[in-house]
This record gives C-alpha cells, structure tokens and sequence, in this order.
C-alpha cells in the first residue's frame, strides 16, 4: 500500500502541466518533506557524546567552491612557475658559458640564482590553498 | 551493413547503438581518462621538480663537472713537439694537452702560428681547416654549419656559443713548431700563460704577469 504521502497529483495539474518536473527533488513527494519530519527522532542534539561521532559533517555550503578565485590562483603560480624555469634556463646558459671561459664566480653568481628561483618555485607550488 | 561514417556525434541511426557504437564510446572515454590524468596542478610539481634539477645542474657547473679544454693541471703541462716544420698555408692536428684533447696547428698566409682545440664549442663535433673558406680560411664545423675566424678563433658562423679554445703554440728556431699552453674560449693569452706559469711558480708569475693581467 502505497505512504499516504505518495498519492498521486490531481489529473488536472498533470494535463496542465502544472508539475514542474525540472525542479529539484524526488519524483516521490514523502522524499521532499523536511529532514525533522521524515526523520523525527533525528534530534538536534543527536550525535551528543557519542564517541563514534568524531567530525560535525558537512556544514552549509557543502560541495561548493569556498574560494572561487582558487583555479585562478593556481593558474597564476603555474604561470609564475613556468616563468622562473625559463629564467633558470637563460641562468644556465650564462653559467655554461662563464664557466668554459674561465670565469668561474659568474658561474656561481648563476648557480645562486638559480638555487634562488628554485625556492621562489618551491614556495608557488607547496604554499597554495589547501581547501582541495 | 554497418556505416561508419554515421557513428558520429551527428549520427541518430539504429548504428549508434550497436558495436561499432559502443567501441567508439569506449575509446572515447579512454581518452578523455588520459587527457585528464595530468592537472595544472601536477603541472606546477612537474616544473617545480624541473626547476630543482636545473639549481642542481647549475651548481655541478660551477663546481666543475664539466671538462674543459686546458683544465689540465698547468704544473704537468708539458710542452709537445707538435712538427718539424709548418710551411705556410698547412696545418697539423695532435693531442694537447692530454691525448683526449684534440687540437690543430695552423701556419696562415701570412706566416702567423695559430694554434686552437679542434671540439666545437656547439655540440662538441669535430673542427676542420678549410682555407678555402673565407678571406683567410676558416675551422669550420660540418654537424651544424658553424665556422670560427683563424686569428682569434671567434664564431662568425653558425650556432656555436663561444670562440674556440687555443693552445699557445711556439716556434724554435730551428723551425719546429711547438704547444706550450692552452686557453679558455675567448681568453687573452696573455691571461692563459700567465694563469698558467702562477699555478707553476707564483713568485714567478706575480713577478712577469701584471696586476691586471693576474686578476
């Protein structure tokens, strides 16, 4: 026997296409009663001292971007990264060729540099959002 | 009989639905699973990762991984008897200063004694003398067209990134053409001789080297 809640809608709201059947939710009305009323032991303060409870579970908002410039972001430090790799190899062609003409401290000027811009990149790539 | 052309996103025959249809889907999918395996992040740890193995690279440089024609310690250079006699317009090839470093002896027209390593300074091909090239010859390298002026030995042509190294060549005179030292690219021999006889004797060099020339 069918929940009282799943009776079917009026014939004349179906041949007047009243039922809006793009709008979220279930085909079966009892589903998209509210939560305290399909579920009315679920208290408020359910889950109170139980030590299987360990996290609050999603809050509001949950599954959406918290930060919407994240993917910016992100494209910004590829960006920067990439930047500095190029910079590192136009260092290591200098250095290359400082070193085959004998002047060894421009060399290490370029190995500094380098070692510089390796951290600048380590820093893009470990120090971003982290709410992924 | 199963069209392939009509299996297409435009296609809405019964073929869709059949093997070819379901195995082009399956590619499809695959494909995209590909594509997707490599984000922008693991982009930007791939580069990070690039970027520490270049600092890495840099730092072998500078520390001296790399040989050098004329690294050879200059204490245990000794000069080499290269020939007997250059008439002008010859040259001769031999090992100096070890027998892993190939160089060439050149007496141009005008009676000059040049002498200058034989690895190009590009990718570490070969150099030959070609005296019909230019106005005076030229080294002129075949793997990628790069060819060296014969007085200094500075690039004019081609890729090569630096001059070519030199040995300082000597003649006696009884004729005999020898190989006394070596020079970076692009180093004064004045600079090379003098870094070369203060490793032998530093008294000696702060002596007949000046001020300017040492550092």
């Amino acid at each position: 026997m069918p929940h009282p809640a799943d009776q079917p809608q009026p014939e004349e709201a179906l041949a007047t296409g009243a039922v809006d059947w793009s709008a979220p939710g279930s085909a079966q009305p009892r589903l998209n009663r509210p939560v305290a009323e399909r579920y009315p032991q679920i208290r408020p303060t359910s889950g109170h001292a139980d030590s299987r409870i360990r996290h609050s579970g999603p809050g509001p908002g949950a599954g959406t971007d918290h930060d919407p410039e994240r993917s910016a972001m992100l494209s910004g430090r590829l960006i920067v990264v990439l930047s500095i790799v190029v910079g590192q190899l136009w260092a290591l062609g200098v250095g290359v060729d400082a070193w085959m003409q004998g002047h060894t401290s421009i060399a290490w000027w370029c190995a500094g540099f380098e070692v510089l811009s390796f951290l600048i990149a380590l820093a893009a790539w470990r120090f971003g959002p982290t709410d992924h | 009989m199963t069209d392939r052309q009509g299996t297409g996103p435009q296609g809405t025959g019964p073929q869709e639905t059949g093997p070819q249809g379901a195995e082009e889907q399956d590619r499809l999918r695959d494909r995209l699973s590909a594509d997707s395996l490599t984000s922008r992040r693991d982009y930007l740890r791939v580069m990070a990762t690039v970027s520490g193995g270049l600092a890495v690279g840099s730092v072998a440089v500078a520390a001296g991984v790399l040989p050098r024609h004329g690294d050879a310690k200059a204490a245990e250079v000794v000069p080499l008897r290269v020939a007997d006699d250059l008439p002008k317009g010859r040259a001769v090839t031999f090992n100096y200063p070890t027998e892993h470093d190939r160089a060439i002896a050149i007496r141009l027209q005008d009676g000059t004694l040049v002498g200058y390593s034989t690895v190009c300074t590009h990718l570490a091909c070969g150099v030959l003398w070609r005296e019909e090239r230019g106005d005076e010859g030229q080294l002129y390298c075949p793997c990628h067209e790069g060819a060296f002026e014969p007085r200094n030995g500075a690039v004019v042509q081609g890729p090569p990134p630096r001059g070519l190294p030199k040995v300082l060549m000597l003649e006696q005179v009884d004729g005999s053409v020898w190989a006394v030292g070596t020079a970076y690219s692009d180093e004064s021999p004045v600079h090379a001789a003098c870094r070369q006889l203060n490793a032998k004797d530093a008294k000696l060099g702060q002596v007949a080297c000046p001020k300017t020339v040492r550092d």
